[in-house]
């Protein structure tokens, strides 16, 4: 009986412990810009998680990473290195760090999240300039760009109607952005290794210049409990690109 | 006019090569394009004597085209182990677990 208790729990905590979001996951995608009319493969994008043990808790760390194809390096190499450490059951984050390296031209980001929930601690470095300090109050249901990612993933979309929106908050550029996510109905996308997949098809809208259009920012989540990124569609001021997932491990 | 659609095809058929040569994927397709337009232009102008150089212009053309296809469809996409970039990740780790040590003792 004892067993069985410890059996329960062991599968409790497995279960609990972590949100739907779990370590040691590692999703790859192609990114494609559209250039004269065809998407052209440009860079390859890495979302890892893994836990980072401190000498009082465990953090989840989410990274993000792009890395152009070999070819395009000569001509215009990127390094970019998005990074949040979070709660692993909320997915709450404590600190996030941005690193940027695109064509020789280099930011370096990082926001601390005060225990008090309220207070981010800024530092930011843009190449050849001098690095400022900034501290700023954001809400405490606040993301970062990165763990905004996983946090839409433990939506549960199945019970959404057509439209249906939700609401979230990141903070940016040491600004605050209201984001909305809408449910856009079902649909069928390849999603590399785990072959074709049925998918949560959802809409990003945020009040930034950074994003374009209505409705043009996608991402498809895989219909199911995990939820995997299989899709994302991009609109910026520059053009429109995608990022495909080739390649699902640890899921 | 047929001066004018053979001094754009020469000026494009010279962008096809430089960017068929140059990382910039599809984006060659574009000078390609009008070069080839303006060389089926220029050949509809030209009598039988006119015609050759034309006809290498659009040979090049279509050879560029050939060149950036073949290039898209048969390289492969593979990102470089970056040394720089892997240090700058072990070493943002690094700085990043100082942080929440330090953040902990905030608590």
């Amino acid at each position: 009986m004892r067993k069985l208790f410890l059996f329960v729990s062991l599968i409790w905590m497995l279960n609990f412990s972590y949100s739907q979001i779990k370590p040691n996951e590692k999703l790859v995608y192609a990114a494609s810009y559209n250039m004269s009319g065809l998407m052209t493969h440009i860079a390859q994008v890495k979302m890892e998680t893994e836990i980072m043990e401190t000498y009082k808790k465990s953090f989840l760390h989410l990274s993000c990473e792009a890395a152009t194809f070999s070819k395009w390096d000569s001509f215009f190499k990127i390094r970019d290195l998005y990074e949040s450490y979070v709660d692993p059951k909320t997915l709450r984050p404590s600190l996030y760090k941005r690193s940027i390296n695109e064509g020789g031209y280099t930011k370096t980001e990082k926001y601390i999240f005060k225990p008090d929930g309220k207070t981010v601690l800024s530092n930011s470095k843009k190449r050849n300039k001098p690095e400022t300090k900034k501290t700023f109050t954001v809400g405490n249901s606040t993301q970062d760009i990165v763990s905004i990612l996983y946090k839409l993933r433990t939506i549960d979309f199945q019970n959404y109607k057509n439209g249906q929106t939700k609401s979230f908050i990141i903070v940016f550029d040491e600004k605050e952005i209201p984001v909305v996510v809408k449910f856009m109905g079902n649909e069928t996308v390849a999603a590399g290794n785990l072959g074709t997949k049925n998918c949560f098809k959802i809409a990003i809208a945020a009040k930034t210049e950074a994003l374009k259009g209505k409705d043009k920012n996608l991402i498809w989540l895989t219909a199911d409990a995990k939820k995997i990124p299989t899709l994302i569609k991009f609109s910026i001021p520059v053009g429109t690109g995608q990022l495909t997932l080739s390649n699902a491990t640890g899921i | 006019m047929r001066q004018v659609y053979l001094v754009i095809a020469s000026t494009f058929t010279t962008l096809s090569v430089v960017f068929a040569f140059l990382p910039l994927g599809t984006l060659a397709i574009i000078p390609i394009g009008i070069a080839i337009l303006f060389g089926i232009l220029a050949l509809k102008k030209s009598d039988a004597k006119q015609g050759k150089l034309v006809k290498v212009l659009l040979l090049f053309a279509i050879l560029s085209l050939v060149f950036v296809v073949g290039k898209e469809v048969f390289t492969k996409d593979e990102v470089v182990v970056d040394k720089q970039f892997d240090t700058k990740k072990a070493e943002s780790k690094k700085e990043a677990k100082k942080d929440l040590e330090e953040l902990e003792d905030l608590e």
